[in-house]
């Protein structure tokens, strides 16, 4: 594959600052670990209901986590991995909000009027009801969402996760969250949105925008390969060509085109 | 920079479809073999240096107040306690075998005692939930606990189990010596004749079947803690 643009032509404007890039990459490892150890916490009582009660709303009560989705190989092993590894998660999430906050980049996620529209176009144009690429700054407005929305699921499996750990001493955060019962559901559930909403990410990152990669380890991207500029649906260089390639003829033909 | 990496990329003549398709696969091989591990061997120490840092903080958030007033709403269990799978078979305390049970309290104490059932049941007395017993500071009290004491062991005569604490928890308010359970005497199940129980502290470290309590000044494990449980186990 060879670029048709020579390299030192492009302005030299980092896409993603060191630090984010960073604090990505290590978000990255925790989330990873973090979900199989917890997973394999969960395992030592792999249901939601107490004994002998049902639940309504898990279908896999009382069936272990396969497995391969789980690390620490034990539940001792997996309990020393899931409390180190939370500071990792904190510290870096910590230093990753504190630096989007002073550098600036926080106004490229906040929401913002239109968004919801913006979003709704996105999805229009991704089940091919709209034909070009919404217009769109360094994100998507979907993006926007999902990177906006990462923190505060973040934020809330931390919380949740420190209410359960020290339900007795922090009797008030396990409240402020119902209960020890209620807090231990919301883990799991801010767990779920981490997990949904960063398979969704890696997925759309390989299918519509396979340059952020090199984006997110050098910094460098070119506004020319963006999926604005390339048109990009999921797997689009998987999609059989657009219509004949008119480029807006000055009189349109007769014949009809769909 | 990305034109050395390109070009690095160039010379080793990967593509960026190739370096697309091997990186995904470096990605997921690490992963997998990640998968249902203990992880990398050289974690173990850090893994080690946490739970060290960790229990710094634990005993930082030990508060002795901590729940120690029946919240509004609060109900009596009752009946509706769930009962649980505990053992195919429990420890039994053979009288005819071993002679009267007594509970020996000794280590760095002013007064050491062997104390049977009876003599425990004259201290004063206590209710922890369901558990009723002498508060563990009580008994401090009653043996003059020397101040280097700053951790405990709670042996039993359940093979070789024990569980040492820190004495902040040990001396927890709702830290008792419980010889009653619902208000009838413990049964084999839950630990007889005696046990430890406190809500400060995870299952594990909760002796049954006492048999020796040591005021130490060093920590000095326990069964679970010494294959590799956390040590300090507070909640």
């Amino acid at each position: 594959m060879t670029s048709p643009h020579p390299p030192a032509k492009v302005k030299s404007r980092k896409r993603h600052h060191w630090i984010v890039r960073v604090t990505h990459w290590v978000n990255f490892v925790a989330i990873v670990i973090m979900v199989g150890s917890g997973l394999r916490i969960f395992n030592a009582y792999p249901a939601f209901a107490r004994k002998g009660e049902m639940f309504c709303c898990y279908p896999f009560e009382h069936k272990p986590i396969p497995a391969w989705l789980t690390f620490g190989g034990w539940l001792g092993g997996a309990r020393h991995w899931h409390f180190a590894m939370m500071w990792v998660l904190v510290v870096n999430g910590l230093i990753y909000l504190t630096f989007i906050y002073l550098h600036g980049d926080w106004r490229d996620l906040v929401p913002r009027k239109g968004d919801i529209r913006d979003s709704w176009q996105m999805v229009k144009f991704y089940t091919f009801r709209r034909k070009d690429h919404p217009h769109q700054g360094k994100h998507n407005a979907l993006q926007k969402g999902a990177y906006f929305a990462l923190p505060i699921a973040g934020a809330l499996a931390v919380l949740t996760g420190i209410a359960i750990w020290k339900p007795v001493q922090l009797s008030w955060l396990t409240a402020l969250f119902g209960g020890y019962v209620w807090a231990r559901y919301w883990h799991f559930i801010a767990m779920l949105v981490i997990v949904i909403l960063s398979v969704i990410h890696v997925f759309m990152v390989f299918a519509v925008d396979p340059y952020s990669i090199t984006s997110m380890i050098t910094g460098n991207y070119d506004p020319a390969l963006s999926p604005e500029a390339r048109n990009a649906r999921p797997f689009y260089h998987l999609l059989p060509p657009r219509r004949p390639a008119a480029p807006v003829p000055v009189a349109p033909p007769p014949t009809e085109s769909t | 920079m990305s034109r050395d990496l390109r070009k690095f990329l160039i010379i080793n003549g990967i593509d960026r479809r190739d370096f697309l398709i091997r990186g995904s696969g470096i990605i997921s091989a690490v992963l997998l073999a990640a998968c249902d591990s203990r992880g990398p061997k050289a974690a173990d120490k850090l893994l080690k240096y946490a739970e060290r840092k960790n229990r710094v903080v634990e005993r930082k958030l030990f508060r002795h107040t901590s729940m120690d007033v029946v919240r509004a709403g609060a109900y009596d269990a009752g009946n509706k306690l769930p009962s649980y799978f505990i053992a195919p078979t429990v420890p039994v305390w053979d009288e005819t075998a071993r002679g009267k049970w007594s509970l020996e309290v000794s280590g760095l104490v002013g007064n050491p005692v062997r104390l049977t059932l009876e003599d425990l049941q004259r201290l004063p007395q206590t209710a922890v939930e369901t558990w009723t017993g002498v508060p563990f500071s009580e008994l401090a009290k009653f043996v003059r606990a020397d101040p280097q004491a700053r951790f405990v062991d709670f042996q039993s005569f359940d093979d070789d189990y024990h569980e040492s604490w820190d004495i902040e928890s040990a001396m927890h308010k709702q830290t008792v010596v419980a010889y009653g359970l619902d208000g009838k005497p413990l049964q084999p199940a839950h630990g007889a004749p005696a046990r430890v129980y406190s809500p400060v502290k995870l299952g594990y470290k909760n002796t049954k079947y006492l048999t020796k309590i040591v005021f130490m000044p060093h920590m000095n494990g326990g069964y679970w803690s010494d294959q590799g449980y956390e040590w300090y186990g507070g909640v």
